[in-house]
């Protein structure tokens, strides 16, 4: 009991001192490096270098929270999902959910280029969530039809390859002027993240993440099968609708601010879970959020800096890191009820 | 006090069983005996809210189920599940500890009453030396005491036990019937199972209802309804064939 708790608090504070670490290089490194000294003066307010301090602030802070926060929203809405479908393997990515997401967020985009509609932050999400909900229902139309959870993550896959090919169609039909945006957007990238889609996201991502954490005794419940969950007095209904909602939300927010960000969702949580070494939710949503932080960040560094001065998008990093992950707990799963 | 009337429940607006009626007060026990898909699980389902009553009513202590929000009724009505829970990094005691569930706060952690009725059901199950133990490592007969565990310390007023000795050796199928015994005395649950050992289910209830093909086929007393006529009726036996490894 006492080694347990110990345990958990020792994974909580691994998890925000990595945070916090990389909170730090996520500000310092780039291809205009800034000292370490300089760092310390610019962020403590005593002068410094100004155009360094302009980098810091104007782009590299808000791209670095963007990531920790989009990241969380990730590991989250990943975690939701698998609870939801108890599939370790589930995934807003590999379920189709951020593609669809993306394909109404394309729209949304090329409807303002044409002067449609007036684009901000708030109709950009909430493109995204639409999206993000209509990929949701035509996954669970095939989870109450196709057996087995491989087969669900076959179909969910399917989905994101036509919401994907759509999403081409719709792009290759905009105007040339309109692809420059897209263009940057659909390699998936927390560059874009200026000071006004940031707080957007905040709004968004902090209290769904919020609501998600005060659902930790349901789902906890719900985690054990819906019959023990019934057993217990729990809604059923209402917490499932809750989890579908909650995880479409988060996922469509990544999917319009930060385009494909592929496998934190699934990867996250697995490690995550390990490292505290319990399935508790009321444990695994903080921890989860935290996680999936320190994991984009990360990931979002080194997309910056391995082809410095180029960069690569941050889906192919996080395929890297976190595709494997998904390999693992398949193999540990070999002759685990199917 | 639970009182059912004229119940009936299934699948798909079937009824796959119908028109059951009986009484089980504090502290008494009723089986149902019969014989495989006779109706006992769908009976059990229907009674612990698994599955809503098509037609009839439960009523507890003198109130409709269908008036107790779920919060209540799970205090109320505790029940030993069949399926397996998924406990992925569980140990048994977190397993035991859900069956509390009904009475945590917003976050489902366990009081200092909570704790106790936890600890208190492990010793009366005869697990508490499995407290620490990863629930997935467990063997049948195990899983099933620790299960009972679960569904014990909730403290209910009834208590639904489906096929609760079937993966239990000789030992525990009589450890356990002394357990339900010694329960019924101290917490006074009025208890609904269904068994499939005829011997057990005399030596321990009050009241037995035969079901067969989905209706109740006798309502009484244990030793009338599980004497040799009536079992030989209840699971389509020939008296030749009972006398012959009964002489």
């Amino acid at each position: 009991m006492n080694a347990m708790k110990k345990r958990i608090a020792l994974s909580y504070v691994l998890l925000a001192g990595l945070a916090l670490l990389f909170l730090c290089l996520g500000i310092s490194v780039g291809t205009a490096s800034v000292s370490p000294g300089d760092l310390v003066r610019i962020l403590t307010g005593r002068g410094g270098d100004d155009t360094a301090a302009m980098i810091l602030f104007r782009i590299r802070l808000p791209r670095t929270l963007a990531a920790l926060l989009l990241g969380g929203a990730l590991a989250l809405a990943g975690y939701l999902l698998q609870t939801f479908f108890h599939n370790p393997i589930a995934g807003p990515f590999v379920l189709g959910i951020s593609s669809g997401a993306r394909l109404m967020v394309a729209a949304a985009l090329i409807a303002a280029a044409r002067g449609a509609i007036r684009l901000n932050s708030g109709v950009l999400a909430a493109a995204a969530f639409i999206g993000a909900l209509l990929a949701m229902s035509v996954v669970l139309f095939l989870s109450g039809r196709i057996p087995g959870m491989s087969l669900l993550i076959v179909g969910g896959v399917m989905i994101g390859y036509i919401c994907t090919a759509l999403t081409d169609i719709l792009v290759h039909f905009a105007d040339d002027a309109d692809i420059v945006n897209l263009r940057d957007w659909t390699v998936g990238s927390f560059s874009g993240m200026k000071g006004e889609s940031l707080a957007v996201c905040a709004w968004i991502v902090l209290p769904a993440a919020a609501a998600v954490f005060l659902l930790s005794k349901p789902i906890g419940a719900y985690q054990l099968g819906e019959s023990y969950a019934r057993d217990m007095g729990v809604n059923i209904r209402a917490v499932r609708g809750a989890m579908i909602l909650l995880s479409s939300l988060l996922a469509g927010c990544v999917a319009a601010f930060a385009g494909p960000v592929s496998f934190v969702g699934i990867a996250v949580p697995f490690l995550v879970k390990r490292l505290l070494g319990t399935a508790k939710p009321v444990c695994m949503v903080p921890a989860c959020f935290l996680g999936g932080g320190v994991f984009c960040i990360l990931a979002d560094i080194l997309a910056r800096t391995v082809v410095s001065p180029g960069e690569l998008g941050i889906s192919t990093v996080t395929a890297v890191l976190g595709a494997p992950v998904v390999l693992v707990i398949m193999l540990g799963r070999r002759g685990d009820r199917a | 006090m639970l009182e059912v009337r004229n119940l009936s429940a299934g699948y798909g607006g079937r009824a796959a069983v119908r028109d059951v009626s009986f009484t089980a007060a504090e502290g008494e026990i009723l089986t149902l005996v019969g014989p495989n898909g006779s109706g006992k699980s769908t009976l059990l389902k229907a009674l612990s809210g698994q599955l809503p009553a098509l037609s009839g009513e439960i009523v507890l202590n003198g109130t409709d189920v269908r008036r107790m929000n779920r919060n209540a009724f799970a205090r109320a009505v505790s029940t030993m599940l069949t399926d397996r829970p998924r406990t992925d990094m569980m140990t048994c005691r977190d397993v035991v500890e859900t069956g509390r569930y009904p009475y945590t706060g917003a976050f489902g952690l366990l009081g200092k009453a909570d704790r106790a009725a936890v600890e208190e059901a492990m010793a009366l199950t005869d697990t508490a030396d499995l407290a620490e133990r990863s629930f997935g490592a467990l063997s049948d007969g195990q899983r099933q005491r620790v299960l009972l565990a679960r569904a014990v310390c909730r403290e209910p007023k009834v208590l639904l036990l489906d096929e609760p000795t079937s993966f239990l050796d000789l030992h525990y199928k009589y450890t356990f019937l002394e357990l339900l015994d010694r329960l019924r005395r101290e917490r006074k649950p009025a208890v609904v199972m269904s068994l499939h050992e005829p011997e057990l289910a005399r030596a321990i209830s009050d009241r037995i209802l035969l079901v067969k093909d989905g209706s109740p086929a006798g309502y009484g007393d244990p030793e009338a309804l599980l004497g040799r006529e009536s079992l030989i009726r209840q699971f389509d036996l020939t008296k030749a064939l009972w006398d012959k490894y009964h002489g």
